[in-house]
């Protein structure tokens, strides 16, 4: 039956198009940031959890889903602030040190969350009910809302990095932070504001998956090697790159899942990200 | 890596007497090493036996972090194919070289593992952080086999009847079943591995490495070939924590998905960077103060340990870098009185 065969094609377009989206809103912040200041940030995961943690805490108390959102990215950019005032800024010349210093802000996340909530899910309503028909297969309507969502935040942020004047300090710092000084930028502000950005971004996309995930204080950490991927593949520091590096690992990831049982097919996208690194070491778009 | 570049005062003389104090104490602890087991009940040894046995996968991390500076995540996923190794391959084979079988087999599975990742990003010109991340990865996808594909690893509850450590040629056997000579055995190796990576850091080999962490460009201008040096700490750093992996089944008898947890890498990197990293007995004595000081914080509430491994992480970067070996080193130059007048 062609139509049939139609259908399920479409159905696995548009499950690729939910999982780029998600991991395209993660990675973004995460490359920004690495491009920017050359360090990871291993409790953006984290940030993901805060996000979902946010939306469900606005919903029990009487807010809609929508208001949960935007609590969420305020509460991720104030986490943002917090972390970089607080702690990466001593340590932008010690890569390594922000590596075990996440790490430990992550770890504490995690088990501060366990503590306070405890070990069972979180519930979020989904704020759009029901389903569209495609040629004879229903699809969640909120999926679509998602998808659009974040094509829509990923278009905001490059017409915000392109267009504004601190998206050019930003990519001026990106390109070369020496030269980003000599010119008068405020390289320590620009580091602040991106990093409070990359935060409220990793909560929008925790908020925006909550409806459809289980919410638990580990959830954040699954999304933490999938995105760096992103950013390995695609290219520090590079909008591009991270939309390019989405595409190609989410892609890949959803298909497989499809064949394989979800294991190998993890492995196995490890393995494609092994062979691009090698490939191509600056990523597919480099900055 | 800028991290070593911490202001260490620069005296004449001072390397001779600090490596001197150092061997001292790694003198003094290898032989607590052995002395220890006399005042222990059995339950105590098996508890120091496997504090041991993670002092080993310390090792393999310092190993490769410490002398090749590269961060990895990736060890817990080395000591997990160690163990499912010895559980898996263990009770295939019908006489006492169950457990060497399967640590070979182990062994050898984790160094192809390692050799296969480290050649396409170490000659790919991979550092630093993305190799950190790929090596996160490793240990997700190897926690991941050991929960899910159930009909070999089994699953979540694990697999029981890893035979214990053993050798048979032809008629004679010998095999380590009760707690003093599991100890002694697990004291053995680690004590034969910490020489063995002492030695060959300690000679050219070991300048060559602190060559290509300070600054791998010269290096490879001098001509040496640093991709290759560093796939090769890389693969046998991933060999030993093999070995600590099928030895800590062998001896357990088990193995359970948790010792392919992410939560073992980052213990190990504690107990590396407290223990002072590069130093290589500094995180051998962390490990096993540190799995006291966890067993004394479980005992009183099991959700603190987590939270106090964050707060480490966090204490560990801002107040001492370099591990808290130096500042004993320093404490034990003072009363051994070959400080400079403790002007330092």
């Amino acid at each position: 039956m062609p139509v049939k065969g139609f259908a399920v094609y479409f159905e696995l377009v548009l499950n690729i198009a939910t999982t780029v989206s998600v991991l395209m809103l993660i990675a973004l912040g995460l490359a920004i940031v690495f491009g920017l200041m050359n360090i990871l940030n291993m409790a953006h995961g984290e940030l993901v959890t805060v996000g979902a943690f946010t939306v469900s805490l606005v919903q029990v108390n009487g807010g809609s889903f929508w208001l949960g959102v935007v609590a969420a990215m305020a509460v991720g950019a104030a986490l943002g602030v917090l972390l970089e005032r607080g702690l990466i800024r001593f340590l932008y010349d010690r890569p390594m040190g922000v590596i075990l210093v996440t790490w430990g802000v992550s770890l504490i996340i995690q088990q501060g969350l366990l503590l306070s909530f405890g070990p069972s899910p979180q519930i979020v309503y989904t704020p759009v009910e029901g389903s569209i028909e495609f040629f004879d297969s229903a699809y969640p309507r909120y999926r679509l809302v998602l998808i659009v969502a974040a094509f829509l935040t990923v278009a905001v942020t490059g017409l915000i990095m392109a267009r504004t004047r601190f998206g050019l300090d930003l990519r001026t710092v990106i390109q070369n932070r020496e030269v980003a000084e000599i010119l008068g930028i405020d390289t320590r502000r620009v580091f602040m504001i991106a990093f409070a950005g990359s935060s409220a971004l990793a909560a929008l996309a925790g908020a925006l998956v909550a409806p459809m995930t289980k919410i638990v204080p580990t959830m954040g950490a699954e999304y933490l090697a999938p995105s760096f991927f992103v950013v390995i593949v695609g290219g520090a520091g590079s909008l591009a790159g991270t939309v390019a590096g989405s595409t190609l690992i989410g892609g890949l990831r959803t298909v497989l899942d499809y064949q394989v049982p979800s294991t190998l097919s993890q492995a196995l996208v490890l393995i494609a990200a092994v062979l691009v690194v090698r490939l191509r070491p600056r990523g597919l778009v480099p900055a | 890596m800028t991290e070593t570049a911490t202001a260490v005062p620069l005296r004449v003389g001072a390397g001779a007497s600090r490596t001197s104090t150092r061997s001292i104490i790694s003198f003094m602890v290898i032989a607590a090493l052995f002395a220890y087991p006399l005042v222990l009940s059995p339950y105590q040894m098996d508890v120091a036996r496997d504090a041991l046995i993670f002092a080993l996968l310390a090792l393999s991390l310092d190993f490769l972090w410490g002398k090749a500076g590269i961060l990895s995540f990736g060890q817990a996923a080395y000591f997990g194919i160690g163990a499912y190794a010895v559980a898996i391959v263990g009770p295939m084979i019908p006489n006492d070289n169950a457990a060497l079988a399967g640590m070979v087999a182990g062994i050898a599975t984790a160094v192809l593992v390692a050799a296969i990742v480290g050649y396409f990003l170490i000659y790919g010109g991979v550092r630093g952080a993305y190799l950190t991340i790929v090596t996160l990865a490793l240990t997700l996808i190897a926690r991941n086999i050991a929960t899910s594909w159930a009909s070999v690893t089994g699953g979540e509850a694990g697999l029981i009847g890893a035979p214990p450590p053993g050798i048979a040629i032809g008629d004679w056997s010998i095999v380590a079943s009760d707690s003093i000579s599991l100890y002694l055995l697990v004291a053995i190796i680690l004590a034969v591995a910490l020489l063995a990576v002492w030695t060959v850091c300690n000679g050219r080999y070991g300048r060559v490495l602190i060559a290509i962490q300070d600054d791998e460009a010269k290096a490879r201008a001098l001509g040496y070939n640093t991709s290759g040096h560093l796939l090769l700490v890389f693969v046998l750093s991933a060999g030993l924590a093999a070995l600590a992996g099928g030895l800590y089944a062998s001896v357990a008898g088990y193995v359970a998905p948790d010792l392919v947890g992410l939560l073992l890498s980052t213990q190990a990197i504690v107990h590396v960077a407290l223990g002072g990293r590069g130093s290589l007995i500094g995180p051998v004595v962390a490990t096993v103060v540190v799995i006291r000081l966890q067993q004394e914080v479980s005992s009183y509430s099991y959700a603190l340990w987590p939270l106090m491994l964050g707060a480490f992480f966090i204490a560990m970067v801002f107040l001492f870098p370099n591990g808290l070996l130096p500042l004993f080193t320093r404490l034990a130059d003072s009363i051994f009185g070959r400080s400079d007048g403790g002007r330092t």
